[in-house]
């Protein structure tokens, strides 16, 4: 045997040594857990306070949070997934349940599934969903989309409005509504900007209807709940009350400002809307209007909303799976913490019984507003975005403004379903 | 004036309000609150020195700035150098192969770099150069696009000067050190102008390339703070004027040759 050779079974023995002391020493090896996350104010702040308190066990542990822009952080993911590189991708990494099927289906093997390591059970349904791919689910499911209509109180309560008024209602109740307001105060209910699917998307998830069926083939014809989506929209878009607006500042802007009354959308706008402190008191919250007619459609829906996947290669994937098994699958004061701290309402449902959850929000006119929205997260109906969701909402926004002009709503369908069906093939 | 001259001025006037009018925003935007720039306020406000404080809380700005000019400096150091090289080349050697290679590399322009990507992530992984500034800086050194550039620029170059100098007794590489590089000095400060900018300003290439947020550039770390789901636009426009005042002191630095070398460097 020549001097390399021995050098090499030398190196070979040692790094079997190595290797089975690193097994063996299991969770009291010091391990550096990286995260690749996209809101240092939000969903990075949670992850510093669970490591928190996951670090209080594990002291020799470390925790660093990369933060990217949400689109540039997919982008990034996609073509380091595609070049089938691994070096340099954290332990996790929080990705947008609009995405998740997404990467599950087109990078099989490259995240790590959790069946085995988590109750699901005890986490919202829809959010289970959007994560589970062969009857496996890879997620943690972090931060709720759960909708909510949000609306100026003080002024809807002038025009002869209350809470109870706005409980349970139909959208076109909704339309009623708003053109009396609008007689009575001369205000507009709603801002909605027209190139977004969004505002659709909440209505046709309300009715448990989607572009997809479970198995991932389109379902844009003979669907029922998008076809009352679109004939909705229109109605409402066209009816008065609605004001159209061009971006996301402007949208924001407009019901902040007070120039619109209203808004509907996921519970993480209720941070911008809190921003403005001088409209405490004046603001309440009410389930989303649901479609009528349309069999199944209930007063809750899902808008955004994100989880936390492990790679399957991820240098320390056993720790990062204790980890977020320990804090983010199991410990309910965690969740009062980040639900007063930063107004995230997680996914497990247990924590609801918790006091923060409970308790009354001075700003919302002292309703239970969390204890509310934990009740409508476990209403929503679960879809399948499939992964070409991005595309459909594509195809669906180039066909808006040809339903707002009095489009033949079968005509639009089969434009959406024809986009739709090209781009898959 | 002349009711013609008027309206000329009134034209152009309004032309350059329209280019200078988003700079202008960004600047006041940069003095607002997040909610009064979301209303839409035009006005100058009190809130500069909170967002600027803001802004350096969230992003270590000596040290994304270090990482910026380091690989702006070289990258265009680098580029120059091997562009106007292989744009020298091309113009003064006779080969059969020379239109050949050269249409080759003009084909390379039409590939959008979208499609590169992938590819060249390999190649970086493979040499273990994953987030490291050589990874940013060594797919964009031969440019094609600077090649042409300097190709085109280097026709105006007088032959008699290279004839004179190899009289002289000089080296093919001294002639390009001490006779070209002078002359072309106009083509040179306005490819710095355009590779710099080009460098400061890469997006999609460094955000796949670079891991940590310790290696970022300016540009990567602007679009990465101020945004979630409460962005903060007044935060925001403080990082767009800090990633903009450096260029625009290279542009006025460099403007007159610039203008130079865009009308062609030879006089």
């Amino acid at each position: 045997m020549g001097v390399r050779s021995k050098i090499w079974t030398k190196s070979l023995g040692m790094m079997a040594v190595s290797s089975t002391l690193a097994l063996s020493a299991g969770a009291g090896w010091a391990a550096d857990l990286t995260v690749w996350c996209w809101d240092p104010n939000f969903n990075g702040s949670t992850m510093e306070k669970a490591f928190a308190i996951y670090q209080a066990s594990h002291p020799e542990d470390t925790l660093t949070i990369e933060y990217f822009d949400k689109t540039a952080l997919e982008q990034k993911m996609q073509t380091q997934l595609a070049a089938g590189v691994t070096d340099g991708l954290p332990d996790i990494v929080l990705v947008g349940d609009e995405m998740a099927q997404k990467f599950l289906l087109a990078f099989p093997g490259a995240f790590e599934p959790l069946t085995d390591e988590l109750d699901y059970a005890a986490m919202a349904p829809n959010k289970v969903a959007v994560a589970t791919v062969d009857g496996e689910t890879y997620s943690m499911p972090f931060d709720s989309g759960v909708t909510g209509y949000f609306y100026r109180s003080d002024i809807l309560g002038e025009a002869g409005y209350t809470a109870a008024d706005l409980e349970d209602i139909t959208w076109d109740r909704l339309i009623e509504i708003g053109q009396d307001v609008l007689q009575k105060t001369g205000k507009q209910l709603l801002p909605i900007d027209t190139n977004d699917a969004g505002p659709l998307l909440m209505m046709m998830q309300s009715a448990g209807g989607w572009y997809f069926d479970a198995e991932g083939n389109p379902t844009i014809k003979d669907n029922a709940a998008l076809r009352a989506t679109l004939e909705t929209y229109a109605r409402l878009v066209n009816s008065g009350i609605v004001k159209p607006v061009n971006g996301w500042p402007e949208y924001t802007g407009s019901f902040t400002s007070g120039e619109t009354l209203s808004t509907y959308i996921g519970v993480w706008i209720t941070g911008t809307i809190k921003a403005n402190a001088d409209q405490a008191g004046k603001w309440a919250v009410a389930p989303i209007p649901r479609l009528d007619g349309v069999p199944g459609a209930v007063n809750a829906s899902n808008l955004g909303g994100s989880s936390w996947y492990v790679f399957a290669d991820a240098p320390n994937k056993d720790d990062a799976i204790d980890f977020l098994k320990t804090v983010w699958g199991a410990d309910i004061d965690f969740y009062q913490q980040i639900l007063v701290e930063n107004g995230a309402v997680g996914s497990l449902m247990t924590a609801r019984d918790g006091e923060a959850y409970q308790a009354v929000d001075d700003f919302f006119g002292g309703q239970p507003v969390w204890q509310n929205f934990s009740t409508w997260l476990s209403e929503i109906p679960p879809i399948n975005f499939g992964i070409y969701t991005q595309e459909a909402n594509a195809a669906l926004v180039g066909q808006l403004p040809a339903l707002l002009a009095g489009g033949d709503v079968d005509e639009i369908i089969d434009a959406i379903d024809a986009q739709v069906q090209a781009q898959i093939q | 004036m002349k009711p013609v001259s008027i309206l000329r001025h009134g034209f152009v006037g309004l032309v350059a309000v329209w280019s200078v009018f988003p700079f202008v925003w960004m600047a006041v935007a940069a003095t607002n609150s997040s909610a009064d720039v979301i209303k839409g306020r035009t006005l100058p406000g009190g809130y500069l020195i909170e967002n600027i404080q803001a802004f350096m809380t969230a992003v270590d700005l000596p040290r994304v700035l270090w990482n910026s000019a380091i690989i702006s400096g070289v990258g265009t150091v680098l580029t120059l150098t091997v562009s106007a090289l292989a744009g020298y080349g091309f113009e003064m050697f006779r080969s059969r192969f020379r239109e050949r290679v050269f249409a080759g590399l003009m084909l390379m322009l039409s590939i959008p770099f979208a499609a590169l990507m992938i590819p060249l992530f390999v190649m970086m992984a493979k040499a273990k150069l994953i987030n490291s500034y050589s990874a940013v800086i060594l797919p964009m050194v031969a440019s094609v696009f600077v090649i042409f550039y300097f190709r085109q620029a280097t026709k105006a170059f007088p032959r008699e000067l290279r004839d004179a100098a190899k009289i002289d007794g000089l080296s093919e590489w001294q002639i390009f050190a001490f006779v070209y590089v002078p002359v072309m000095r106009s083509t040179f400060a306005a490819a710095t102008i355009i590779v710099f900018m080009a460098n400061w300003n890469n997006y999609l290439w460094p955000l796949v390339v670079l891991q940590t947020n310790d290696k970022f550039t300016l540009t990567l770390a602007v679009a990465s703070v101020g945004i979630g789901y409460t962005p903060d636009y007044g935060l925001i426009m403080v990082g767009a004027i800090a990633a903009t005042l450096p260029t625009l002191l290279i542009f006025f630095l460099l403007q007159r040759r610039f203008v130079e070398g865009m009308l062609g460097a030879v006089k």
